[in-house]
């Protein structure tokens, strides 16, 4: 087994454990940071991968803000607390059927000789290859195909964050004359002002 | 650490990698099948996209094609809008019935 | 490549709709930050003649550049392809768009809120790409942006409760499907290497050239990809998302997803389905499609006949709409007519939809109710309103002289065409069950009595929804072959190959 091999073990060990974790938690805080601790592992392996943009990009991205926004919202709200579902009705058998079959479908595709000889999938990628080939994912190559072939979805994807930002202020945003009338009929009906009306009391 | 791990990472077989995502997946799939609390589907749904992109960028190493990883940077930031999107919508369940467990969503039926 | 030998005009011409929507994008943001609050009520206006006006470009556009080489999808990468079929679905969303719009305008959910126009613009955006995508990636992005500017217009009205729990399911089932369709384009790029259409489908048929297990393959990718794409046009196992999100959602919203979104879905189905897979697994997918055909038209009429709230009758027969039109995909194992059946369907479907909808509106501005039995006497408070619900119907029953008539013909005759007989027999005896829930609308408002039969007032923007639907599906069903004509030619430009 090569240093290689086994460095891939440890993180695949590592990764695999903490989506299980994630999975398992009873705690929502807990959950996400699993979480976080598994994309840390997928950006390592992009690294092994000869993606070190995406990398970067997993760790800003994904790691830093949308899991930043996940314990946000479930601050937000007090929602760490979660109930694991004491009755497993038929989900808990469908998921474990769903599971083997996907599972066993997929090395059965991977370790099928027939279909391993047909995919020009390389299966041991040699140092010499490699070395050959180093500007292969480096940010200026990415960059020059995102920006020539895929310039359109490029785009694209501009217009969806600014449309997701619009609308997550919509969704979330109370109209300010509701507001205040629900703040007002808060007050008038909690009697211990849970409301958190600091200002008004 | 950086070439290191380039270095030390590229002999393994691209299967490997797609074992490991498929098995990555598979925890996705039955978290979102599992769990009743909407903030973990969300997070298993994040972690089906992840499985999807670690596939994606070994293949793009395999055929050393470039789109592969293009692939992985559109679906991170399509990621990012849908979480946005999707947290706002919880809170806004949050707010009219303080709680967010799927299935207490049932005003509908028929 | 974008280099600079590629001439401004076939960097241009592919994607016009899409610039002109981001131009009445901007237009419509500038509006709604600088312009008074009194103003804003302009807003659904402009974006609907935005709307209208785009589609007329389009289409003098798109017939004159239509099948020019140079013109219908070399430029930006190879990764649009601009044909007669994306013109075609083109035009519906737009003027489905247009038409949403003003309905919006009358509705009390939204009314004035400019946000709401701006996701519709986006929405509408990203189907216009959806239905001229020629590669994985764009695919992917623009389903998405579709997607996600739904979702925002389906939990848009968060003062209801019923409206955020309808987002919510709505996202959650999107975000599921869509991650699991994430997968198998992985496996399909991961099997070839590519992810442009016209290159994929050569390189997947050299994949099953030899042995089955290339195929066993292939039939899981397909599988991955079959749940994403049928979330989006609510397929049976996939449905569960569409009587909640018609009941809760906002009735405009509701309008566009069941017209725009299911069109632009197939749209892209039926590309996918003719282009990327490779003639060995054809046996596989219209075998499949065939069974999720029957069995998405039996329970969504099944469903139907039972419901009392109008929207939720429509989505579940929105579902058995569904699966008529997935007969036409199926026959597009054998013949090309298979792609023209489902696209003259999905014209008629839109128009039909949109029909029903504004009298949806119209009658909840007046009384606020969605349920059935609120529907008595509505021929005497407003016979014009009962008038297109009746056509509307009709229509959606397949009886003539709506055009419902012909989309089931044309559909039932190419699955006869390509061997599926029992489909088209499975087809027309849901049709004739389908009748059923749709002439009890029509009795409810003929002979059924309300206690306060005033009469209703239609709205000046909802009267030209109602116009221009109730007579677009009248001539679609009875000067039926130009359009005809129109859809056998664009299905027959879906297979050319490009150079």
């Amino acid at each position: 087994m090569t240093p290689g091999t086994v460095l891939f073990l440890i993180l695949a060990l590592i990764a695999v454990a903490s989506a299980i974790g994630m999975l398992t938690s009873a705690n929502a805080v807990h959950a996400a940071l699993f979480l976080v601790i598994n994309f840390f592992c997928i950006a390592l392996f992009y690294l092994g991968l000869h993606a070190p943009f995406l990398a970067m990009v997993q760790i800003t991205v994904y790691a830093g803000a949308i899991m930043v926004l996940f314990l946000f919202v479930i601050m937000l709200l007090g929602a760490e607390r979660i109930s694991l579902g004491s009755t497993l009705r038929w989900q808990g058998p469908l998921a474990i059927v769903l599971v083997v079959l996907l599972l066993g479908v997929t090395i059965f595709i991977l370790f099928s000789p027939q279909i391993g000889s047909q995919m020009p999938v390389p299966e041991v990628w040699t140092a010499a290859q490699a070395a050959g080939d180093a500007e292969f994912g480096s940010p200026a190559s990415v960059g020059l195909v995102l920006f020539e072939r895929y310039l359109l979805p490029f785009q694209m994807v501009g217009i969806l964050l600014l449309v997701a930002m619009i609308g997550a202020v919509v969704l979330t945003r109370d109209e300010l004359k509701t507001g205040r009338k629900r703040r007002e009929a808060q007050t008038a009906v909690s009697p211990d002002g849970q409301t958190g009306e600091v200002g008004e009391a | 650490m950086f070439t290191e791990l380039q270095e030390a990472n590229f002999l393994v077989p691209t299967s490997y990698y797609v074992i490991l995502s498929a098995v990555l997946f598979t925890i996705g799939v039955a978290g979102v099948l599992i769990r009743r609390n909407a903030i973990l589907i969300f997070m298993s749904i994040e972690l089906m996209l992840n499985a999807a992109n670690l596939a994606f960028v070994a293949f793009a190493r395999a055929f050393q094609d470039l789109s592969g990883q293009v692939f992985v940077f559109f679906v991170m930031t399509v990621a990012a809008s849908e979480v946005a999107v999707g947290l706002a919508l919880i809170v806004a369940i949050f707010r009219s019935r303080k709680s967010i467990d799927i299935d207490e969503l049932h005003s509908m039926e028929g | 490549m974008l280099t600079e030998s590629v001439p401004l005009m076939q960097a241009v011409v592919p994607v016009l709709p899409e610039m002109g929507l981001l131009l009445l994008l901007i237009l419509v943001l500038m509006h709604g930050v600088f312009s008074p609050k009194e103003s804003r009520r302009t807003v659904c206006v402009i974006t609907g003649v935005g709307f209208f006006t785009l589609m007329v470009i389009h289409l003098s556009v798109g017939f004159n550049f239509v099948g020019d080489p140079d013109f219908s999808g070399s430029g930006l990468g190879d990764i649009v392809r601009v044909d007669a079929f994306a013109v075609m679905f083109r035009a519906m969303i737009l003027l489905a768009a247009a038409l949403t719009c003003l309905m919006s305008g009358e509705s009390r959910a939204i009314n004035r809120r400019v946000e709401f126009y701006v996701a519709l613009i986006v929405a509408a955006l990203g189907m216009c790409l959806m239905v001229a995508a020629n590669d994985l990636i764009l695919v992917y992005v623009a389903l998405e942006t579709a997607s996600v500017s739904l979702y925002i217009m389906a939990g848009f009205q968060r003062d209801s409760k019923l409206s955020s729990e309808a987002g919510l399911k709505y996202y959650l089932f999107g975000a599921v499907t869509s991650a699991i369709l994430l997968y198998g384009l992985s496996l399909i790029f991961g099997f070839t290497g590519e992810t442009n259409f016209s290159r994929l489908g050569p390189a997947l048929s050299a994949l099953t050239a030899n042995g089955s297990e290339g195929v066993f393959a292939l039939v899981v990718a397909l599988l991955l990809v079959l749940v994403g794409l049928g979330f989006k046009v609510a397929v049976v196992p996939f449905h569960f998302w569409t009587p909640d999100v018609y009941e809760g959602s906002p009735t405009p919203s509701v309008a566009f997803i069941s017209t725009a979104s299911k069109a632009a879905s197939f749209g892209l189905l039926v590309r996918f389905f003719s282009i990327v897979w490779p003639a060995e697994m054809i046996p596989y997918w219209a075998g499949l499609l065939a069974a999720l055909a029957a069995i998405t038209m039996t329970l969504g009429n099944m469903l139907a006949l039972v419901q009392k709230n109008i929207k939720r009758m429509l989505g579940y027969s929105s579902i058995a709409q569904a699966g008529y039109a997935l007969i036409g995909v199926v026959a597009l194992s054998d013949t090309e007519l298979g792609a023209a059946a489902v696209a003259f369907y999905m014209a008629m479907y839109v128009l039909t939809n949109l029909a029903a909808f504004a009298v949806i509106s119209a009658v909840e501005w007046n009384t606020g109710s969605v349920q059935i039995a609120d529907y008595a006497g509505l021929s005497r408070r407003s016979f014009p309103l009962a008038i297109v619900m009746v056509v509307a119907m009709l229509s959606l029953g397949g009886v003539p002289p709506a055009a419902g008539f012909f989309g089931k013909f044309f559909l039932f005759s190419a699955a006869v065409d390509a061997g599926y007989t029992w489909l088209a027999i499975i087809g027309v005896v849901n049709a004739i069950i389908a009748l059923f829930y749709y002439l009890t609308v029509i009795k409810v408002m003929f002979v059924g009595k309300a206690e306060d039969e005033s009469r209703y007032t239609i709205r000046p923007r909802l009267a030209v929804v109602l116009w221009v639907t109730g007579v677009g599906i009248l001539l679609m069903g009875t000067l039926a072959s130009p359009w005809w004509r129109w859809a056998v030619e664009a299905s027959q430009q879906l297979t050319v190959m490009l150079p």
